[in-house]
């Protein structure tokens, strides 16, 4: 899940004010969890593993010396997953890749890194879109050559699939967020009061799972209740919020914190209080949060994504584009409900990486 | 005499001179910090903020913030400014936490001050030897020690598993005492010594307030000013330590938004963001104000937006106070 | 002032110093002495040379050639420091305080007293109160009317930090001071009480050299007046064996010395 970072993510973020009126606007919404998320068209949501290519198709592919190019929108060890699994499809495939951008999330200089890329001449161009407005402008050039664009998460304004691009691959959001709910729910035994930090800012995809975790603890777990609501728009700010929030809540027993980074502030917080009986949930894996958790800190656990498919989705995408095959619109890959026990195979299934060995330390 | 000595002759009408007394500009982040408590106390009555836990937490959540606003006193003092603090922060910490996993602490905390303490040696080199302002130098060096920061860890984040180093930097306590108020007061006590008791803290202000005059009286203002600015690049050092000591981690993002808060903090403590006048107690009382606007704010429901507005204002009416007191 | 128990009758004597910058040639070879206790005015049009004199007898730059004796004997004056050593003070037009220091702070600055205790005295521990003392008897001396020591010096008169500079330099037990344009900025008021500081420290001893665009300030404070004219000594005479007009007339080349 791309993480927004900071300052510049709050000027990346405003840019999506109003874009996704009917999938989400914006935090602190109630969602309808028995309906996926729809793609911007109104695409219903597919599973990624139903995106496969027949050996027939992957021998067509390989005798054509295609090329591939991945247009990011900032850089990580999120980013480095998806560009990992990308890369692992595309050379199954005989594509190379010739470049990867990081715009830092500057729709500008993602402009710019497309021009770039085009002089390469890429067939397939994975990206992210900074700016889904001004993104229509900077991708058309690809688009006249006859580049196949696929989409991470964010669509583009005035595109369709199948035309303008071949389809988005997503997290499924919702899923992620309910199955947060139920994380939370086992670790306080299904009663309790919670705090809930939220993104508050308009980013597709932290709302999403924002919301979906608010409307499935509503719905969903009668026994949970959630008793502070604090939104924030810097990572660095949990600290102060959870600080605030506990010595306001002294009877909080659980906080959901949108994602793993902005966890560590909350993590470091209910330390400081000596609080550490307060359970956290959170999405996305980090390296600090799960040494708390293996520790038994304050994380209980986490729902993790799993970029390294989601990279090879969009590259399995690129290739339905160059095959003239019909794509799937709408793309969402699977998730990992990730606690102690389970960290180990877990981390590798996410990341497509093996655990850092202070990890490995702290479990033997 | 004539009417132009008259005014400063030490005649001053009685009533005048008890209310520049009163309204001195030292003073200012005093009545601002009663005022904002006040406020704050009467708008959250129903809520935890009017509570000794409450200011216990804003103190010890501060504590970076302070360290680096008595930093950036000292740059201030002698009419430099030091842009690349908040980066300092993150890469201190970043290097300490990597040294931290193969050798000593003791090791490792010196190899994170030298990441202060060196870039300010190499700012305050820039400036003297380019001849620009400081202004500019540091912007460069923010952007270079951020994008080492960056590069360093490849934006990963590096976990601290030594429980002796995380219980001194940050998150150990003293009979219930959190040891980051230790920080706080030992800083606090060596600032205030060195800027207002010594020597040294005397040419500080006269490099800042006149350097041509400072450098006929014989005063080396070179390495005044650097002595300055490398002050400047260790607290922002010792505050990246707090922050992963306190954090059992290091990340490049740390200290990422703190410059403006810094730089809000000692303005409003009474420190001229133009040299020559400089308070560290008046940094710290800052520090603890912009601690107490936030938590306020967020117990109010504001979200972190309005907070970044909030320090933007404090900025503004600081610096349009003090440099109406310099044009008097 | 420390008592003088020797006490030569020169206070300064220059000879032949040459000064070049570049290709200009500044001072050509100059020759002049102060007495001890003698207001001397150094006058000349704009780049005859004035400040470049000055400026080798502070030491800001160094002369090429030439001897600089102080009570006869010779010195090297390389550097502001070195010139402070000799007893030689520069009071300067606008450069010389520190406007946001309060008077005490502003006479000692860089000759900070240290506290008495050695740990203190360590850590560079100032002694406030000993500064504040000294400095009320170094403003007394001079019949200064200082409101309060404790004043910062951006809320003084032009006249009074004039004074605390004259304070300064004479409290340091300079033998000579060097005025730059102490009055250039002064209104009348302020100019007359600037001469009777400057009349008052040389009847304790010290010799003044004062540069002056000013005659009639000249006329009035100094004894001697020295003219240069294109980096030499055009005339070096008794201010009471001269009348205002000639020394115009010396200093825009009009009139030749006797």
């Amino acid at each position: 899940m791309p993480k927004p970072r900071t300052t510049r993510s709050l000027l990346a973020t405003s840019l999506f004010i109003g874009l996704f009126s009917s999938a989400s606007a914006g935090p602190l919404q109630d969602v309808d969890l028995t309906k996926a998320p729809v793609g911007p068209n109104g695409n219903p949501a597919v599973s990624a593993s139903e995106i496969t290519l027949s050996p027939d198709e992957i021998a067509q592919l390989k005798t054509q010396n295609y090329k591939a190019a991945l247009v990011w929108h900032a850089s990580g060890d999120w980013v480095n997953a998806v560009t990992a699994g990308a890369k692992s499809k595309f050379e199954e495939l005989g594509i190379e890749v010739v470049a990867t951008t990081d715009a830092q999330f500057d729709s500008a200089r993602q402009a710019s890194d497309v021009e770039n890329v085009l002089a390469l001449t890429p067939d397939i161009i994975l990206t992210l879109v900074v700016d889904p407005v001004s993104g229509a402008a900077t991708f058309q050039p690809a688009i006249d050559k006859g580049t196949k664009l696929v989409l991470l998460s964010n669509p583009i304004s005035g595109y369709q699939a199948n035309d303008q691009y071949t389809g988005i691959v997503t997290d499924d959001m919702y899923g992620m967020g309910s199955a947060a709910a139920e994380m939370m729910s086992d670790a306080l035994g299904g009663k309790g009061s919670i705090g809930f930090i939220y993104h508050d800012a308009d980013y597709f995809i932290t709302n999403n799972r924002d919301n979906a975790f608010r409307s499935a603890i509503k719905e969903k777990h009668s026994g949970l209740e959630i008793v502070a609501e604090k939104g924030f728009t810097e990572e660095g700010q949990t600290f102060e919020l959870t600080s605030a929030m506990v010595l306001q809540n002294p009877d909080i027993s659980g906080i959901y914190v949108a994602w793993d980074v902005a966890a560590e502030g909350v993590i470091g917080a209910l330390r400081a209080q000596g609080r550490q009986d307060i359970k956290v949930i959170t999405h996305d894996l980090g390296q600090n949060n799960a040494l708390d958790m293996i520790k038994g800190g304050s994380m209980y656990g986490t729902i993790a994504d799993r970029p390294f498919e989601i990279g090879q989705a969009m590259a399995s995408l690129g290739a339905y584009g160059l095959l003239g095959k019909e794509s799937p619109a709408f793309s969402v890959v699977g998730f990992d409900k990730v606690v102690k026990e389970n960290i180990a195979k877990t981390w590798e299934k996410s990341l497509h990486r093996p655990l850092p060995a202070k990890l490995e330390e702290a479990l033997n | 005499m004539t009417s132009l000595t008259n005014a400063i002759d030490g005649q001053l009408p009685f009533l005048r001179r008890i209310f520049r007394r009163i309204f001195q500009r030292e003073y200012f982040v005093y009545y601002a910090l009663i005022a904002v408590v006040l406020f704050f106390s009467a708008v959250l009555a129903d809520t935890a903020f009017f509570s000794l836990a409450n200011f216990m937490n804003i103190i010890r959540q501060t504590t970076p913030i302070t360290l680096m606003a008595i930093g950036m006193t000292f740059a201030l003092a002698v009419g430099h400014i030091d842009l690349s603090v908040g980066s300092v922060v993150a890469l201190s910490a970043l290097v300490c936490a990597l040294v931290l996993d193969i050798t000593y602490w003791p090791i490792a905390v010196a190899a994170g001050l030298a990441v202060g303490i060196l870039t300010g040696l190499v700012n305050s080199i820039l400036t003297e030897w380019l001849r620009v302002s400081s202004l500019l130098v540091t912007l460069g060096t923010m952007g270079i020690v951020a994008g080492l920061a960056r590069v360093l860890t490849n934006l990963e984040s590096i976990p601290i598993t030594n429980d002796t180093f995380t219980t001194i930097f940050g998150s150990g306590s003293f009979a219930s005492i959190s040891v980051m108020f230790v920080w706080t007061a030992i800083a606090l006590i060596i600032g205030w010594i060195a800027l207002s008791k010594t020597r040294f803290g005397a040419h500080l202000l006269a490099v800042g307030g006149n350097p041509s005059a400072a450098r006929a009286f014989g005063i080396n203002v070179i390495k005044v000013r650097m002595t300055a600015m490398i002050i400047a690049g260790t607290t922002a050092s010792i505050a990246g330590l707090l922050y992963a000591g306190r954090l059992h981690g290091a990340r490049y993002s740390l200290g990422e938004a703190d410059l403006l808060t810094v730089i809000a903090a000692v303005a409003i403590g009474g420190t001229s963001l133009f040299g020559g006048r400089a308070s560290v107690t008046g940094a710290v009382v800052g520090s603890w104000l912009m601690g107490i606007i936030n938590n306020g704010l967020i117990l109010w429901g504001f979200s972190t937006n309005e907070q970044i507005i909030a320090r933007g204002l404090i900025l503004i009416v600081a610096v349009a106070i003090g440099v109406k007191e310099d044009r008097k | 002032m420390t008592p003088r128990f020797h006490v030569p009758d020169t206070a300064l004597e220059i000879r032949e110093v040459h000064k070049s910058f570049g290709g200009v040639h500044a001072l050509r070879g100059v020759n002049f002495s102060i007495t001890q206790g003698e207001v001397v005015g150094l006058l000349g049009d704009n780049g005859a040379g004035k400040s470049t004199l000055v400026r080798c007898i502070s030491g800001v730059h160094p002369a090429d050639q030439g001897q600089i004796l102080i009570k006869g004997k010779e010195v090297n004056i390389h550097s502001p420091h070195d010139a402070r050593s000799h007893g030689i003070e520069t009071v300067f037009q606008d450069l010389a305080v520190i406007p946001n220091f309060d008077v005490v702070r502003n006479l000692f600055l860089n000759r900070e007293i240290l506290s008495s205790n050695p740990l203190l005295r360590l850590l560079g521990w100032l002694d406030h109160k000993e500064m504040k003392k000294q400095s009320e008897i170094a403003l007394r001396r001079l019949n200064s009317r200082i409101p309060s020591i404790d004043e910062e010096i951006r809320n003084l008169s032009g006249g009074q930090r004039q004074a605390v500079s004259i304070a300064r330099a004479v409290n340091w037990g300079a033998d000579l001071v060097i005025m730059d344009e102490p009055t250039a900025a002064l209104g009348v008021e302020q100019s007359a009480q600037v001469n009777k500081l400057i009349k008052l420290i040389s009847s304790q001893g010290v010799s003044v050299l004062l540069i002056s665009h000013n005659i009639q300030h000249v006329m009035e404070v100094c004894n001697r007046a020295v003219v240069l004219r294109h980096g030499r000594i055009a005339a070096n005479v008794a201010i009471e064996e001269i009348t205002p007009d000639d020394l115009v007339g010396l200093i825009t080349g009009a009139k030749q010395a006797a």
